[in-house]
């Protein structure tokens, strides 16, 4: 029994962080820094180093606009370049645009980055890169268990950072935009219970952020749990069965496992463009205030709001 | 949610019936497939830790990974956004002025060209009108011109078709007038003459003949003045 568990391994194994190296900061074992370390590096986050570099070094010279000098045709993208342009003006013109309106293209950088950041960190975590730089890793940190690979965004660490750096935007931007009118707009309906409502009005906000990390979190793990899962079957069923069976039960889990693999990816542009269109959504229930209260302000923006639509 | 969803809808008929058991078919998959993943992910703390020897779980993490997050999606939005994002949103913001530009480009000069050739064409129309207006004017003032050419020349043949007669008249008159003058003087030097010389026959005779010979010598000028 114990061979068995073990030839399986842990379906969990490929979305686990494996640290490599950690570094004291000294202070105390709590949630953040457990023993007092910090990771300095892990799987995750040589895969997000990696997103890093494949994003600043690609993206750029795939956008580069030309200057040829001729109107028409700079304006007119081509090839792969054309690929993130498409998606970049779907995000500002159907994703961004109804819900920002007039702050459109001021939010908008954050928008693109954070959709391209997650979609690559996601799409990254789907090639099987571990084995392959297994040897690697243990030829610099001869006690790691585990080479690079695995997603990213399957560590609630990292899908919270990206959460709180939402939650960020949400209040900053509100304070900024509205001022103290986003604090007002959270108290709402008849005086008495006014403060109750935004009680659950700031517990919704963190909520939703909180949805945020776990839908991108799960999302990830769980398609990676799901192969990694599938993959086991055939080392049970040769453990379990024999040769010739795990051989039939081989053959049909590389078919089932290609076509999860496919929705796997699918999945990740979904999620990539789940976290970003909400994260719009909710910048822009922050910014963009518009509901009858006496404030002229608001009335000002809730007119240029109706004339825009 | 299948199930509800199913379960609240009316009157099932065959169809429904059957599609309402393949959502509870599916709705056991997925509830049986999310205890099993559940299972797991108890479990497999477990074995994590049999296999690392360490305490690495699903939630295995530090204050590290937030400052990695941090600095690598900053680094991401700082690059980009300098070297991609500006860029693009140039070019996107270029391309819509372009496109909003061009078609109010076109639609202006389709406005342009529909007035212009509205202009033309009123304009062509009255220059037609005012050819035909040019053309039947002069041809009343060629019927006009015609018939007044017409009369003048009927009036003056007329003048002097009268002229002639009247002219006509006069020397018939005259001539007449002047040979009953001439006729009478003639009687009357003939009437001397004979009573002058009446006795001498051949003087007579002579006379006679120097009378007519005159007489005829008159006529002869009064010819020649005709």
């Amino acid at each position: 029994m114990e061979r068995v568990l073990l030839a399986a391994a842990s379906p969990l194994d490929h979305v686990y962080q494996w640290t490599y190296q950690k570094i004291p900061v000294g202070t105390g074992d709590n949630i953040v820094t457990p023993g007092g370390q910090i990771t300095l590096f892990s799987n995750h986050i040589i895969m997000q180093i990696i997103a890093v570099i494949l994003l600043v070094l690609l993206i750029p010279r795939f956008v580069r606009i030309r200057e040829s000098g001729d109107k028409v045709k700079d304006l007119t993208p081509g090839g792969f370049g054309n690929f993130i342009e498409s998606i970049c003006a779907y995000f500002r013109d159907t994703v961004a645009r109804p819900l920002l309106q007039e702050h459109t293209d001021r939010f908008i950088p954050y928008i693109w980055t954070a959709f391209f950041y997650i979609l690559i960190v996601n799409l990254l975590g789907l090639l099987p890169l571990e084995p392959l730089t297994r040897g690697l890793v243990k030829s610099i940190y001869p006690d790691a268990h585990h080479g690079i690979g695995g997603s990213a965004t399957g560590n609630i660490w990292v899908t919270g950072t990206l959460a709180a750096s939402t939650l960020l935007m949400i209040v900053v931007n509100g304070f900024r935009y509205n001022g103290l009118g986003y604090v007002k707009h959270f108290f709402q309906g008849p005086i008495l219970i006014a403060p109750l409502i935004a009680v659950l009005e700031v517990i919704g906000v963190a909520a939703k952020c909180f949805a945020l990390t776990v839908r991108l979190f799960a999302n990830m793990v769980a398609g990676h749990v799901l192969l990694a899962v599938l993959m086991s079957f055939i080392s049970l069923s040769y453990l379990a069965l024999g040769a010739g069976a795990a051989t039939g039960i081989g053959i049909l889990v590389v078919l089932v496992s290609v076509a999860f693999n496919l929705l796997e990816i699918f999945v990740a542009f979904l999620q990539a463009f789940i976290f970003t269109f909400l994260t719009t959504l909710f910048i822009a229930q922050a910014v963009v205030i518009h509901h009858d209260h006496d404030d002229a302000h608001a009335e000002e923006q809730g007119e240029r709001a109706a004339g825009a639509h | 949610m299948g199930y509800h969803d199913t379960k609240g809808l009316p009157p099932p008929s065959r169809w429904s019936v059957r599609k309402a058991g393949e959502a509870m078919t599916l709705n056991r998959i997925r509830t049986a497939s999310c205890a099993a993943l559940l299972g797991l992910l108890m479990v497999s703390p477990v074995l994590g830790s049999e296999g690392a020897g360490g305490e690495t779980t699903l939630f295995t993490g530090d204050l590290g990974n937030i400052i990695w997050s941090l600095l690598t999606f900053a680094a991401v939005l700082f690059v980009l956004g300098k070297f991609a994002w500006g860029p693009i949103l140039r070019a996107l913001q270029k391309r819509e002025d372009f496109i909003r530009n061009s078609l109010e480009q076109a639609k202006q000069d389709r406005d342009q060209a529909e007035a212009r050739l509205k202009e033309y064409s009123d304009k062509l129309q009255a220059a037609q009108n005012e050819g035909t207006a040019i053309v039947q004017e002069a041809r009343r003032d060629a019927e006009v011109v015609k018939r007044r050419i017409e009369e003048d020349a009927k009036g003056e043949a007329d003048a002097i078709i009268e002229r002639a007669k009247r002219e006509i008249g006069i020397a018939t008159d005259t001539a007449v007038k002047e040979l009953y003058s001439l006729t009478a003087k003639l009687s009357t030097d003939v009437a001397a003459r004979i009573i002058r010389k009446e006795l001498d026959p051949a003087q007579h005779e002579r006379l006679i003949a120097e009378s007519i010979e005159e007489l005829r010598v008159l006529e002869g000028k009064r010819n020649g003045k005709g």
